[in-house]
């Protein structure tokens, strides 16, 4: 047991964030909350891609069917059911984990590219049947599932203070258990496959159950995060699966950093705020100018910012235009 | 389904066998070739429809007939797919050969940066394109009138299949990708720069993908997401296909076309557009490398 006074020294720049965002109700207006709160939604979804993508290499397009499952489950069951909130919550588990289970199993027999297309074709699918008017009647056709029932006690315009409280536990909560999971002997060969998978099944790990186990807890916290969204927004839109949600995930993770957990909350910061002001700036068009942050970023820093202050910094930069310069004399790998 | 609706069906499958056929067998022999998995060529089908319609609707003050018009806004159409496929490769792909992971997420990136892009200059919302004169008539087939546009496409696709067939199997160049999508690094060995030949056939692709599009916006509308739309169908095909193999991805895209559109009729395209992915998926998982697999492997 380490004595307290060097467990704060280690440790007070997080305490002195964690204590800002608690005290932040008391300072921020009723839209900025707002903001926070989609920050933290978004932040969680982005940590659960980082879980696939930075932690394990694996390379799925199709995070959104996770995020807006989980959105669906909130909207079908509180409106369409009237099921009370709390019976709805291991409904939303359950389903992130049974489709991870399932995507799971059946998308890694195959790998690399294989896997990026496939995770896709099964994310458009769903993306497809939630959008198609034969469901309809279920789920509302393209125009998705509007004013869902939340509790009062929690509704997210009346008690914004307290569902910004709901959501920032739950951040803390995924981030540390997302931590614990990274830490841990198992999260430990999840990154040996990442690096050598052939090595890690060599030496003996079963490195498809491993993939499975990875592909459901990141489905879990993608589902619990829609569910949230869902609970937010008060709706469930055919948006919400669609691979422009994907696209949110894999922006948030490159931009924070990939493989650092604390990358991608940084990345959702970055995105949600960022974009709140570039929306006023640059109009109905500003996606563009986060398609080419993602771009440069991809190409000179793809660590991320995390990543790259770990790192040295404009490394990605010169190799870029040493490349260019060498031209194409140089052997395909 | 009497006999002249299962022909009409058939050749409306048959038209849209063809525009998947030219994304496709561009996105194949990138893969086949250079490993990369492009999912920004369904852009260069989305900017070629567009080039095209703003040529044609942008002459019609100079040129009085439409049916030049309509050429020169395909060659255009081709030449600016072309062109931003050449920049692609050259500045954001090349760099990229020792990240594969990154090639992917640049190309997704790209798709969606292509497709704000074009927002911005023609606007969110759909255009039409009208068809040229001698193009907009109906045809006698079988004792039914089918439109004469879906023909030319028809006709169109064959052109470039026997054209890029021969370049393939007949000339200097068609070796050497072969080659290439065989064993790329014997190639390079035996003193070929492959380099240059993966600009050049990264081009081709998106300069074929671009002409598919532009052949398209007359018959399909022009909007933004058509490039999403059509890649999906795409990759459908060269799953189907097998990745790398022309030959394979001809077969897939009528297969595909037929499939769409009878699909198309006896259900909803929606549906029908949701069974044809969970096709590719079964496929992908039986067969991973495609009934007509070039290639083994799926990279990375």
């Amino acid at each position: 047991m380490q004595p307290l006074s060097s467990w704060l020294k280690a440790r007070w720049p997080w305490l002195a964030v964690l204590a800002c965002l608690t005290l932040a109700p008391a300072f921020l207006n009723k839209f900025y909350l707002g903001l926070m709160v989609q920050v933290f939604i978004l932040a969680v979804f982005a940590l659960s891609y980082d879980l696939l993508m930075g932690y394990s290499g694996i390379l799925s397009f199709g995070h959104a069917m996770f995020f807006g499952s989980g959105a669906y489950v909130v909207g079908l069951l509180l409106k369409g059911a009237a099921w009370p909130l709390y019976a709805v919550l291991p409904v939303i588990i359950a389903t992130g984990a049974l489709m991870g289970v399932l995507v799971g199993i059946v998308t890694l027999r195959v790998r690399g590219v294989y896997f990026a297309m496939i995770t896709l074709a099964f994310a458009e699918v769903i993306y497809i049947l939630s959008a198609s008017s034969q469901l309809r009647p279920w789920t509302g056709g393209d125009e998705g599932l509007h004013g869902i029932p939340v509790p009062a006690w929690m509704s997210p315009t009346a008690e914004r203070v307290t569902f910004y409280y709901i959501s920032l536990s739950f951040l803390v909560l995924m981030y540390f258990l997302a931590r614990r999971i990274v830490n841990s002997p198992t999260g430990r060969v999840l990154i040996a496959i990442r690096e050598n998978e052939a090595r890690a099944a060599t030496i003996g790990y079963n490195v498809f159950w491993y993939k499975v186990l990875i592909i459901v807890i990141s489905g879990v916290l993608a589902a619990l995060a829609g569910g949230l969204n869902a609970l937010y927004f008060r709706n469930a839109t055919p948006e919400v699966l669609g691979v422009g949600r994907t696209i949110d995930a894999l922006l948030m993770t490159i931009i924070g950093g990939m493989g650092t957990l604390i990358g991608p909350v940084l990345g959702a910061v970055v995105i949600r705020v960022l974009g709140n002001y570039l929306a006023d700036w640059f109009g109905p068009r500003w996606p563009l100018v986060f398609g080419l942050i993602f771009v440069a970023l991809v190409m000179f820093f793809p660590w991320g910012i995390v990543g790259t202050l770990r790192q040295r910094p404009l490394r990605g930069l010169a190799q870029w235009i040493k490349r260019l310069s060498r031209g194409a004399g140089q052997k395909a790998s | 389904m009497t006999l002249e609706t299962l022909v009409n069906i058939g050749l409306q499958g048959l038209t849209m066998g063809m525009l998947f056929f030219l994304i496709a067998s561009g996105l194949s022999l990138i893969f086949g070739l250079m490993d990369v998995l492009n999912f920004a060529h369904g852009s260069f089908f989305m900017i070629g429809a567009y080039v095209a319609w703003a040529t044609f609707d942008g002459t019609a003050a100079i040129i009085p007939f439409s049916d030049l018009r309509f050429a020169i806004a395909l060659v255009a159409g081709a030449l600016a797919g072309g062109g931003v496929g050449a920049l692609t490769e050259w500045g954001l792909i090349r760099p990229l050969y020792k990240r594969p992971i990154f090639q992917i997420l640049m190309t997704l990136g790209l798709a969606y940066v292509l497709t704000e892009v074009v927002k911005v200059v023609w606007g969110a919302s759909g255009h039409s394109m009208a068809r040229p004169e001698s193009l907009s008539r109906a045809v006698d087939f079988l004792g039914r009138p089918f439109p004469a546009y879906r023909l030319f496409i028809i006709a169109l696709g064959l052109a470039i299949l026997l054209v890029v067939s021969v370049l393939l199997q007949r000339s200097r160049l068609g070796m050497i990708i072969r080659a290439g999508v065989e064993n790329g690094e014997m190639v390079q060995t035996l003193g070929i720069n492959v380099r240059r030949v993966f600009t050049l056939v990264f081009t081709l692709g998106a300069a074929l993908a671009a002409l598919g599009g532009a052949a398209a916006a007359p018959f399909v509308g022009i909007y933004p997401e058509i490039g999403l739309e059509y890649q999906l169908s795409a990759f459908v095909v060269v799953v189907i296909g097998g990745m790398g193999s022309f030959a394979g991805s001809a077969v897939a895209s009528i297969l595909v076309g037929l499939a769409r559109a009878f699909a198309d009729y006896q259900l909803s395209p929606l549906v029908a557009q949701a069974i044809i992915v969970a096709v590719m998926a079964v496929v992908l998982l039986l067969k991973p490398e495609g009934i007509f697999g070039a290639k083994k492997g799926g990279g990375l």
